[in-house]
This record gives structure tokens, sequence and C-alpha cells, in this order.
């Protein structure tokens, strides 16, 4: 299937529906998790948190822009050394299963039900955590979002950015 | 509009080059000598030893690119031209590591400042590390050669507004500054040097050295990767080599070179990499320790109006003010003020936040000036660098950040702030976590004092990786004698930046150079007259 349609079109994750729960689940975020070897589903939920007030505020555009940025990241990760891969990859799988979740975020909550605002109070327990793994967890996270997402000319336009022309004339 | 590209041209004409991704066997090369690595010592070595009649390979491990396709992204250029696609950090992550990995090496990617070997750092090396034949006297004429060879020369240009700033500041606060010479020729002055010159006027090595020698006959062969040396007693018999596929991986086949002399010019980190997966002989544990990196700090500063530090020469003006101001060992350690070029992702991933906060940063792009300040590290007791280590997938880099580095760090976030808001900054934000944006000089100077700094807080990162393999004449403290050749095996040398016994004090690529265009050709003279 091809991915940038899977995510808006799939039906909603099945690791969703085994919670039972009600769940809180960003409007644009239907997916089944069976699916999801790249981790699609957990980074389109930190996307906007990484992201706000970055990202384009018509919901369109939004939802474009969190997809392109969410191709990327699967290409950047697939860059980076066997080492870095494998670290990472490490932390995907703690923060998509319950006791990872529960090691990394003193909670076992899925990060699909936690609200934006509980993301924040996350990611700034890592960031200013005194254990190194939690803050490095953090800047990993935060390096390879952003850096994705700035790689990509399509989301310049804010920065009034452009690279030269001279090559295209 | 068409721009030549000397490499298409080159290949075009008949030039010798083996991309080992295409390889369906393994293969075995010879020639006179055998070269590791294509940036700022491979490339010099080649060409003079080329010229000089020699038979020569070289072997990168990365691809040949040319500007064909540089096309001014960092999407692009990260992984195509960067090793770990510009992602590399030492082992405890506090420090992000930039190095090249193209035909070319670094200077495929780097920013064009040229600078002499400071004084004080040979003189401290003769004096502590004993190098010899290495005075500012015997190798100015080297540096006369290779300025030439590489068109080194002031930048007449105006600075771009994040030089410029640099300049105001230091001419308000009575600073010493400099007007860098650059190795371009025919510069459009566009600020994309760090993503390869999509115009061919960086003179690096891939438009110089390495086309001057494949066209005098030399083999080139990219994308293999050097694994180790094979030795016998006191002599280098055979190289061996992994062939990578276009995405950067070992495919089944292997390369051998075998060659009369085999010179180690794979960079810093990879030199003592290749020589320690090697069991070369290293009687007094020497390699891959005193790695050095001019570790950099960073420190934002928003004007009112433009600044487009993407834009222009990206290094024109840098100030010495507080290099050597505390002596060369003792007291602090100090630092040269220089900017970087200002690109997104860049930007992005080297500060701080995310959100909200990181955001608004990014709004101000265009008005962001950065100021950065290399500490000179491995001269003082307190600074010996870190060390580069096997893992049992590749290797490591150990890089200890202590007080005494800390200490320069807090003063260097002083200086910038002080030399930014002389600049006319509204703001000044030293990239460390934690730190406000400041918005007077007062307001800054008060706060340095207490601001939260350490590993992990504090961005610091590096472009410029020395040492692991140093030189010198007392076996105790080198690897290499003063011209690079082993003190244990008689036909390998090292030529590149790890030779250094400490960091340098200024932006290293001319002191590779000239340094590289002595040995090679005393190396060269030797050769021919034993054949
Ligand atoms: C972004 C950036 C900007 C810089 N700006 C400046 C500047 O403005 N001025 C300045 O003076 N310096 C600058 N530098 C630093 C400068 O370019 C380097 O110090 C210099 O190029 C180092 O030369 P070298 O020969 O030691 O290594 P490199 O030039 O890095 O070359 C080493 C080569 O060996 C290859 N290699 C490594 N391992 C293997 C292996 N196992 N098998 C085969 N090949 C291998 C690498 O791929 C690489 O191509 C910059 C560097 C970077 C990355």
């Amino acid at each position: 299937m091809e991915r940038r349609t899977f995510l808006t079109t799939a039906l909603v994750g099945t690791a969703a529906l085994a919670l039972g729960v009600n769940l809180y689940i960003p409007e644009h975020i239907k997916v089944n998790k069976a699916l999801d070897s790249e981790h699609r589903l957990l980074f389109s939920i930190l996307l906007p948190v990484f992201l706000d007030d970055a990202l384009p505020e018509v919901g369109s555009l939004r939802i474009a822009a969190q997809n392109r940025t969410l191709d990327t990241i699967i290409q950047t990760i697939s860059l980076l050394p066997a080492d870095g891969q494998a670290e990472l990859e490490q932390l995907l799988d703690m923060l998509e299963n319950r006791l990872g979740l529960l090691v990394l975020t003193g909670s076992m909550t899925p990060l699909m039900m936690r609200k934006p605002d509980e993301l924040i109070v996350m990611l700034e327990y890592w960031r200013n955590s005194f254990l190194d793994m939690m803050v490095i967890a953090y800047q990993g996270l935060r390096e390879l979002v952003l850096a994705s997402y700035y790689s990509c000319p399509e989301h310049w336009s804010r920065l009034n950015y452009a690279k030269p022309t001279f090559l295209e004339e | 509009m068409a721009i030549p590209d000397p490499i298409v041209e080159g290949l075009a004409s008949g030039w010798k080059h083996i991309d080992a991704s295409q390889l369906s066997q393994d293969q075995t090369l010879e020639a006179d000598v055998v070269i590791v690595g294509s940036g700022a010592g491979g490339g010099v070595a080649a060409e003079i030893l080329t010229d000089a009649g020699l038979t020569v390979i070289i072997v990168e491990g990365g691809p040949l690119k040319s500007s064909e396709s540089f096309n001014m992204e960092e999407r692009r250029a990260y992984p195509n031209l960067y090793h770990q696609a510009a992602a590399m950090k030492t082992q405890d992550k506090a420090i992000g590591i930039f190095q090249g990995r193209a035909v070319g090496g670094s200077t495929t990617v780097n920013w064009t400042t040229s600078i002499r070997t400071p004084r004080p750092t040979l003189d401290f090396w003769a004096k502590d590390k004993s190098v010899k034949g290495l005075s500012r006297q015997d190798l100015d004429p080297w540096f006369d050669k290779m300025e030439k060879r590489l068109n080194i020369s002031k930048w007449e240009y105006e600075p771009n507004r994040n030089n410029q700033a640099l300049k105001l500041g230091c001419e308000k606060l009575g600073w010493d500054y400099t007007v860098i010479k650059r190795n371009v020729k025919g510069c459009w002055n566009t600020g994309y040097c760090g993503m390869g010159c999509p115009i061919n006027a960086k003179q690096s090595m891939l438009v110089t050295t390495i086309p001057a020698a494949l066209d005098k006959g030399a083999t080139l062969v990219s994308r293999a990767k050097v694994i180790k040396l094979e030795h016998h007693n006191d002599k280098i018999s055979a190289i061996e080599a992994q062939a990578l596929n276009e995405q950067m991986q070992p495919t089944e086949f292997k390369l051998i070179f075998k060659a009369k002399h085999y010179i180690i010019a794979a960079g810093a980190i990879h030199t003592p990499t290749i020589l320690l997966r090697s069991n070369l002989a290293d009687p007094h544990q020497l390699l891959g320790k005193r790695t050095f990196l001019h570790p950099t700090l960073l420190s934002g500063a928003i004007f009112s109006d433009s600044i487009n530090g993407h834009s222009g020469a990206p290094q024109s003006i840098y100030s010495d003010e507080f290099v050597w101001k505390h002596g060369t060992a003792s007291g602090d350690l100090g630092y040269k003020l220089e900017v970087p070029p200002i690109h997104p992702v860049l930007i992005a991933s080297k500060t701080i936040g995310y959100g909200k906060t990181h955001a608004s940063l990014m709004d101000q792009f265009n008005q962001l000036q950065v100021t950065i300040a290399l500490i000179r590290d491995g001269f003082h007791e307190q600074s010996q660098g870190g060390q580069v280590q096997l893992t049992d997938t590749g290797f490591a880099i150990d890089y200890p950040l202590n007080e005494a580095f800390w200490r320069s760090v807090r003063r260097s976030f002083g200086s910038m702030a002080e030399l930014q808001f002389a600049a006319g900054a509204k703001q000044v934000l030293p990239i460390t976590e934690g730190a406000p944006y400041f918005n007077s000089w007062k307001e800054a100077k008060s706060a340095m004092e207490t601001l939260d700094l350490g590993p992990l807080k504090t961005v610091v990162v590096s472009a410029h990786v020395m040492g692991g393999c140093p030189m010198g004449e007392n076996t105790k403290l080198s690897m290499v004698d003063s011209q690079g050749n082993s003190h244990y095996y008689e036909n390998l040398s090292v030529m590149d930046g790890s030779v250094f016994p400490t960091s340098l004090g200024a932006n290293p690529q001319l002191t590779i150079y000239a340094m590289t265009a002595r040995n090679a050709t005393l190396l060269a003279e030797r050769l021919k007259s034993s054949s």
C-alpha cells in the first residue's frame, strides 16, 4: 500500500482497539498498527508536539506536512549507521510497549492516549532528567524530527529561506 | 546554466576509476603507492607522487560525486557527502562531529577558510612533542606552494552580514580580527560550500589534486572501505578493502591492494581506527588517544535587520583575540571566534528546544547571527582530548569534557555575547539548555557566571578532527616521525590530520596541505632513489 494514503485511509489501529478504552486520537491518525513497521503511528503523535507552531495551520496543509515529515523521518533513520539505528529502534520499541513506557515515562498510558499537554510534560521530564539516558532519548527524537522537517524545501517558506535558483536557470 | 564538471569530463576522457559498488568479483590491484583516503592529505599526496612518476592508487570509502549532484540541499548533501549522514556523535552523545565522506574527503564540504599553522603551535610541538624540522620557516615554502596550487588568497568581497557582525563587534571592542584567505577560484559567493560547491569554484581536492593525479594515470577506487593492513615483521604486505553498494552497505566483494609503499590518509578518526583494526605495533598504546576536536560552542543573536547567514562566503573573518591570551599550555584554554553558515537543518538541529519556542527561533531565521568559539584543545595538561576505540560494530569516540573545558566555555559564551551586542544584536541566546534570551550585555554578563553548563545541556559540535596517530621523534609520544613515516613499518606513512600532536588553534586544512606536500615530496624522492 502506498504509505502516504495508508495513514489517512486505513482502519483505526488494532493497537488502539486492543486497549479497549476511550482513546485520544488526533483526527487524522487512523492507522492499522499491525502494518506500522516503521513507527509512523508513534511519530505521528510526537510530530505535532515537536513541531507545534512550525506546522501550517490549515488542516490539509498540516496533514501533508506531517506526512511528508513522516516519510523523511523513515528515510533519515535508514541513513543512520547500524549502531544508531539499533539504539533508536530500541527507544521506539520501548515507547510502543507498556513496560517500556513505564520505564521511560513513569506511566503505562500509551502515547496515543496522552493529550498534547501530557506529551509536553513527558518531553520536559526527559529533557531535564538527571539520567543521561532520558536526555539522550529526548535529544535523539528532537533532532530526528526537527532535522527531517526542515530538510524539506516545502517547509522553508515560514523561514523566508529558499536555495538560490541559478542551477535551474 | 551549464557549469563545466571536471569529474564528468575527466571520466569521459578515460580516467581510471573503479566504483567498487559495481564490482561483480573480488579484485587485486597493484601500484607503487596505495593511498587510503582522498581528503586534504590523500589528495595532495596523490598529485605529488603521481607527478614524480610513481604509479598511484587512491582508495576512498565514500562515493565519487561531483557538482552535477550538488543541489544545495542539506537532505542530499549530508547522506551523500558526510560520515554518518552528518549525525556522528561522541559515545556519550555530548558532541556532534562533521566529517566528509566522499572523494575529496572533508575538503569537498568544507568552508574554505585557509590559515597557516600558528607559530605558538609549532613551537609547542618542537618543545614538548619532539617534532623536528617543522618551524614556520621550514613550512612557509610549502604554504607558499600550496596557496598557489589551491588559489588561496584573501577574500576581497565584502563579508556577508554574519561575518560582518563578527568584524563590527571586534572593531567596536578593539579586538583582534583577520580577513580570511579562501581556496576559491571564480567563487560566486553563494554560501553553499558545506553542501559541495555547485560551481566548482572551491579548490577542494575533488577539483584540483585528484583530477590532476587521474589525468596523469593514477587510479581512483571509490566506495571501497579499507578494513585492514596485512603486515609481516616490519613491512606492510597488502591492504584489504570491502566493496560498498550504493547505500554504502558492504557487498560480498573484497579488494586487495598491493604496493611498495602505503599511505594512510583516512582522517583523524579513521586512520587510527584502521591501524587499530590491523593490530599494528603500538608499544606505547598511543593509537587513537589524544584525538582533538576544537570543541565548538554556538551563540545565537537576533538582529533587527536581515543577516541572511546562508548567503555569501560562509567564513571570511575570524578573531584570535582569545586564542593565546593565557599562554600556550597554562591558564584557561584559548578559543578562536568565527561564524558558521546558517542553513535550516544545521540550525534546527543544533539549537535547543522544540514546539513553540523552537518555531519562534526559526521564524527569525534570517535575522539570526551565529558566532562560534572553537576551543584550542591538547596543549594544557587538563586537555588531553578524546580517544577513538574499536567496538564490535565499528568505532566509538570518547571525549570527556572536564572542568578546564567548561571554564573556557563559560568565558567564550561571555565573549560571544559581548561581541554580538557590540555588533548591534537585539538579543543573544547562548546555545545551552535553560539559557534565556539576553537583552543586553549587562544582563548577559551578570548571568554568565551562573549559566548551567554541561554535557548534553550545552550544544558542542566539531568539524575539525585531529590527532590519534601523532608525529614526533620520541617513540613514547609518537607513532610516526616528523615526516609522517611509521616508526615501526618501513613502507608505511600517515599523511592527514591524525598526525597532529595537539589541535592547531586554527582551521586545519592548510596545515594538512603544506605538511603533506612536504612529506609526500620527501617520500617521492626516497621511493625513486630506491627503485
Ligand atoms: C563541514 C566542514 C567544514 C570545514 N571547514 C573548514 C574550513 O573552512 N577550513 C579548514 O581549514 N578546515 C575545515 N574543515 C576541516 C578540514 O576539511 C579537514 O580538517 C581536512 O579535510 C582533514 O583532512 P584529512 O586528510 O585529515 O581527512 P579528510 O579530508 O576528512 O579525508 C579523509 C578521507 O578518508 C576517507 N576514509 C575514511 N575511512 C576510510 C576507510 N576505512 N577506507 C577508505 N577511505 C576512508 C574518508 O571518507 C575521507 O574521504 C571543515 C570540515 C568540515 C566537515
